[in-house]
């Protein structure tokens, strides 16, 4: 990397230079440098997309369908719209599930009902009932999610009532997701529809009685690459019992009666905070922020847990666990930190993923030079404290906030708000702190980055790793850059918990340690100095 | 669709928006903008990216909530703008969404608006509407080129001696072979979209925003000149046809062709070649010919034991059937998620000599082919990844061609067509039927002679195939 610490604010005066006026005011915002004795950091974010300069976000639908709701296992997604949207989010993010016995697994699949030209014009709620009929004839699903592209919600098919009569005649979960793609100002909104949606439809309709000792619900976990295989095998381990998972390898079936738990866990704060906070008023289960990706971020989460659930034979388990596993992993963790040192990384992933990866890359001798959300809020740079703080805007207004009350019968309070107000003082309880706090002086936090911000910041930083998704992966290559997918990790993974950081560090190896970056500088440029006259000809 | 009337369960095809986003990537110095919700050029991005491998950049006017109430016009307006200033392009297509469509934003006014506030002069903005109900990517991408062709080619009224080639979908090392077979002839052409280095850009060390190559607006706009057109795209509807419009509009003569895979369609694509030039077909062809003649008579007794599911694009699906009747692989089952009348028809014309009665389905799903790929016993599945579920649970293997290909790498240097292409295509198939049968003899000789008459897998070929219901 290039030695540029006094010329960032050059850097990044470059990089706006391009725009034309008004856009170059509006990016100017959401880019920031961090400097500690600053203070507070402000950033934009969570604001509407400049048309026209190749954003990496997605729509609402996509975090509706394709994050939030797309892992659940045993659900039939029906999409109501034309083929795209449903095409597009088939199988496409990763998330890998395993049917439980006896259970089902749609995951392979998606439904649509192929809206055509007529649909459009006359209404499709005719077709969307007989594919619900057609689906329950079929795959007998228990549940049926109806997700909304951008035409259903102009012609005014009403998905809500249909739902209903489906529900009533089938006797199975209909839900459906108002999600047009328009909604909001990036897939953000989709995720706050869906945590909506499960809330005031799904949760809490069953009730189980549980006969563990440690009941938790996993949260803002999509079993990327199997990431929550890996967590579920080190929470069963201590001895945790995992209720439901929103939503990587989960079930629908399970989060009906998930209230009963008495701890979720937040991973995505994101996607899923919505839900975590319903949940406490609601039912009285506090949320702890955890991060299962790097071995430090690990073994704080899974003190914390322990801590919270405050028994002395839980605690020793979880230092068990914790010294097991990190014997298998601590040397050759170490011998990668010293192999990568002084190296640096681009990350621009997600909600959350561009903070949990950075002490990942710490651990192993990598220091994040630039790193920003696709679709994060500025709670998620700043932390939550700023939340009263943020301005609401037309669009927030559009995504109905869902009110909840506390449920007089299955509220019961977990711990005390004592006890709370204790634990608080140790443990991101129903706190996340953000990403800005976390990163070094001089690094660059960079929202909503553009193709064009990309290549910018590439060539001026020239970091040896570029995070990102597919979308820009081979931008990066084609600048010489390394990269490595941290949306589907490249067909590897999983990359959680203690295995998990010593498979993320080979991959890292095996990427920049390959051969094949040798031979990007052709060998006559190598040979300049062979260049001359001969004989006095050039 | 047969079975299932209104649900459609994996797709067998994509949207036009896609189809029209890999052609306006063949046009040089062009970027692309996407006039509707932001979800749709990511998704699209996201797809062409994995097959190509390639940096795939398109723009979006994203509109948001209050656009559809007020109209997307500004949005546009200044995504052209900023595009403009960043990418600096020659040409810009602008494509429509479902949103766009459905609030009916009239994409040719705006532009037409735009450009004269902003003075752009040098600047060929091309509309296409491209609504995601409005057909599959199938459309998209021959609407898309009939739209350049009618918003840019002229007649200056002097005939040129060039030749318009038509591409159908295909990798860019396909094109590049078209082109090395149409340098045989020393012909003079116009290929359009020239995918060729766009879309598989080599390293330097200098990477540019918008890839190089491509073909260029000065020749799209001497089209109407051209002595000849060549099309490839046999199923494609005359409204579609760019070969058709140029012949009605510039009275050039147009050759609609089927994809050059295979024996029978590659003959067909040189013999015109050698028609048009007055050329005779170069020794370099011929042996090649004579190869792929000779491949075919040593690998027949393994082809005839194939029994293929042939899926994808329509163009695509009858170029593979045909290079597989021709080898003795029975295309048993023929399907597209393209809703397209005249796909049953050509494709029963294609098998009508074929010993078994073929399945023909245009509107399907991977639900219906893969019930059929397990009610008829088939062996070898040749279309895109998609497919690739079938082949993970029901252990039918799965040569992939076409779009997408996004679990295997290579679908940019992919070159199956002309005769060597074919050649190397038809060892894939063959090899593909050969490994199945070494990986499985030793259990059917097992089975055969020592296992239990019980235990004896009793299911066996129905006698009377089914003609596909539509």
């Amino acid at each position: 990397m290039k030695n540029n610490n006094a010329g960032i604010e050059d850097v990044l005066d470059e990089v706006l230079q391009s725009y034309p006026a008004k856009s170059m005011k509006n990016r100017k915002e959401h880019i920031l440098v961090k400097e500690k004795k600053k203070g507070k950091h402000k950033i934009k974010a969570n604001t509407r997309t400049i048309p026209g300069i190749i954003t990496n976000r997605g729509c609402a639908y996509a975090g509706c369908r394709g994050v939030v709701l797309g892992p659940l296992k045993d659900v039939v997604q029906l999409v109501h719209g034309p083929i795209g949207c449903s095409y597009y989010a088939w199988g496409m993010r990763r998330h890998q599930g395993m049917a439980a016995e006896g259970g089902k697994n749609f995951i392979n699949y998606t439904f649509s009902t192929d809206m055509q030209d007529s649909d459009v014009v006359f209404g499709g709620e005719r077709k969307l009932k007989e594919a619900i009929k057609e689906a329950v004839e079929i795959f007998n699903p228990s549940t049926i999610m109806i997700t909304a592209t951008c035409p259903v919600g102009l012609i005014g098919d009403d998905i809500n009532s249909i739902a209903r009569q489906a529900e009533e005649e089938y006797g199975i979960k209909v839900m459906a997701f108002n999600c047009e793609g328009y909604k909001g100002v990036s897939q953000s909104a989709g995720h706050h529809i869906a945590n909506n949606n499960i809330m005031s439809d799904l949760v809490g309709i069953e009730d189980k009685e549980l006969e563990h000792k440690y009941p938790i619900n996993l949260m803002g976990e999509y079993n990327i690459g199997g990431d929550a295989f890996e967590i579920e095998r080190i929470l069963d381990k201590i001895g945790y019992d995992i209720v439901a998972s929103f939503s990587g390898n989960g079930t629908a079936d399970q989060i009906k009666y998930s209230h009963e738990a008495d701890l979720n866990l937040v991973q995505c704060h994101r996607s899923i905070n919505y839900i975590a906070e319903m949940f406490e008023e609601k039912y009285g289960i506090p949320w702890l922020k955890v991060n299962f990706l790097g071995v430090d971020a690990t073994i704080k989460s899974l003190r914390n847990m322990a801590e919270y659930f405050d028994d002395p034979e839980l605690k020793e388990r979880t230092e068990k666990v914790i010294a097991e596993e990190l014997a298998q992993i601590d040397g050759p963790l170490n011998r990668y930190k010293e192999l990568f040192e002084g190296k640096t990384a681009f990350l621009f992933v997600g909600g959350s993923r561009a903070h949990h990866y950075q002490n990942v890359f710490k651990r192993i001798g990598i220091e994040t030079v630039v790193a920003g959300y696709e679709f994060g809020h500025r709670d998620d740079y700043e932390g939550r404290e700023v939340i009263p703080d943020i301005e609401m805007t037309a669009d927030d207004r559009n995504i109905p906030e869902l009110e909840v009350t506390k449920d007089d019968k299955k509220y019961k309070m977990r711990i005390s708000e004592t006890k709370k107000k204790e634990l608080q003082q140790k443990m991101p309880l129903d706190y996340y702190e953000g990403m800005i706090k976390e990163m070094e002086d001089g690094s660059i936090v960079i929202d909503d980055l553009n193709h064009h911000e990309h290549i910018k910041l590439t060539e001026a930083l020239e970091p040896d790793i570029f995070c990102s998704g597919i979308k820009d992966k081979y931008t990066s290559h084609k600048m010489g850059i390394f990269s490595k997918q941290l949306h589907s990790y490249d067909y590897s993974g999983p990359y959680a918990g203690f295995k998990g950081h010593l498979q993320f560090a080979e991959d890292i190896a095996a990427g920049i340690l390959n051969p094949s970056w040798s031979y990007i500088n052709p060998p006559w440029k190598d040979n300049v100095e062979l260049k001359g006259t001969i004989g006095g000809v050039k | 669709m047969s079975n299932l009337k209104r649900l459609n369960v994996n797709p067998c095809k994509m949207c036009m928006p896609i189809g029209a986003a890999i052609a306006f990537k063949g046009i040089e110095e062009s970027m692309l903008l996407m006039h509707g919700s932001q979800g749709c050029s990511t998704y699209m991005r996201r797809h062409m990216s994995t097959h190509y491998e390639e940096p795939i950049d398109i723009a979006s006017s994203s509109i948001d909530e209050e656009g559809t109430v007020y109209g997307g016009e500004e949005n546009l307006r200044q995504g052209l703008k900023n595009l403009i200033k960043l990418y600096s392009p020659k040409v810009i297509g602008v494509v429509t969404t479902c949103l766009a469509e459905t609030i009916g934003e009239d994409i040719n006014r705006i532009v037409v608006d735009f450009k004269k506030k902003n003075d752009v002069k040098d600047i060929s903005i091309i509309t296409v509407s491209t609504p995601g109900y409005g057909g599959s990517q199938f459309e998209g991408y021959y609407l898309t080129l009939r739209k350049i062709i009618e918003q840019l080619a002229e007649s200056s009224g002097y005939k040129s001696s060039k030749v318009n080639v038509i591409a159908a979908s295909l990798s860019p090392a396909e094109i590049r072979e078209i082109k090395k077979i149409l340098d045989l002839f020393d012909l003079e052409y116009t290929m359009l979209p020239d995918i060729s280095r766009t879309l598989a850009v080599p390293f330097t060390e200098d990477y540019s925003k918008i890839p190089p190559g491509g073909t260029t607006v000065s020749e799209i706009k001497k089209m109407g000149d051209a002595d000849f057109t060549i099309e490839f795209g046999d199923l494609v509807d005359s409204s579609l046809s760019t070969a058709v419009y140029l012949k009605n509009e510039f009275e050039i003569p147009a050759y609609r062709l089927p994809i050059p895979i295979g024996l029978k369609n590659t003959d067909k694509f040189i013999n015109i070649l050698a028609e048009i030039s007055g050329k005779k077909i170069p020794q370099s062809l011929k042996e090649e010919r004579g190869r792929l003649i000779d491949t075919m008579i040593d690998s027949h007794k393994y082809n005839g034991e194939g029994r293929a599911a042939i899926f994808g694009d329509p163009e695509m699906i009858y170029a593979v059937s045909s290079i597989c009747q021709e080898n003795g692989i029975d295309p048993v089952i023929m399907a597209t998620g393209t809703d397209l009348d005249i796909f049953e028809k050509k494709l029963k014309e294609l098998t009508a000599e074929t010993r078994v009665n073929n399945l023909i389905f245009s509107d399907t799903d991977f639900e219906e082919i893969r019930n059929y790929v397990n009610e008829y016993d088939i062996n070898i599945m040749i279309g895109n990844s998609d497919g690739a579920f079938i082949e993970e649970k029901d252990g039918v293997p799965l040569i992939r061609v076409g779009f997408p290909i996004h679990d295997r790498v290579g679908a940019s240097r992919q070159q199956n067509i002309g005769y060597q292409g074919s050649n190397n295509f038809l060892d894939q198939i063959t090899n593909q039927l050969l490994a199945l049968k070494h990986n499985n003899y030793r259990k059917d000789l097992y089975k055969e002679y020592y296992q239990s008459n019980n235990d004896k897998k009793t299911s066996q070929k129905p006698e009377e195939l089914k003609v596909g219901e539509k």
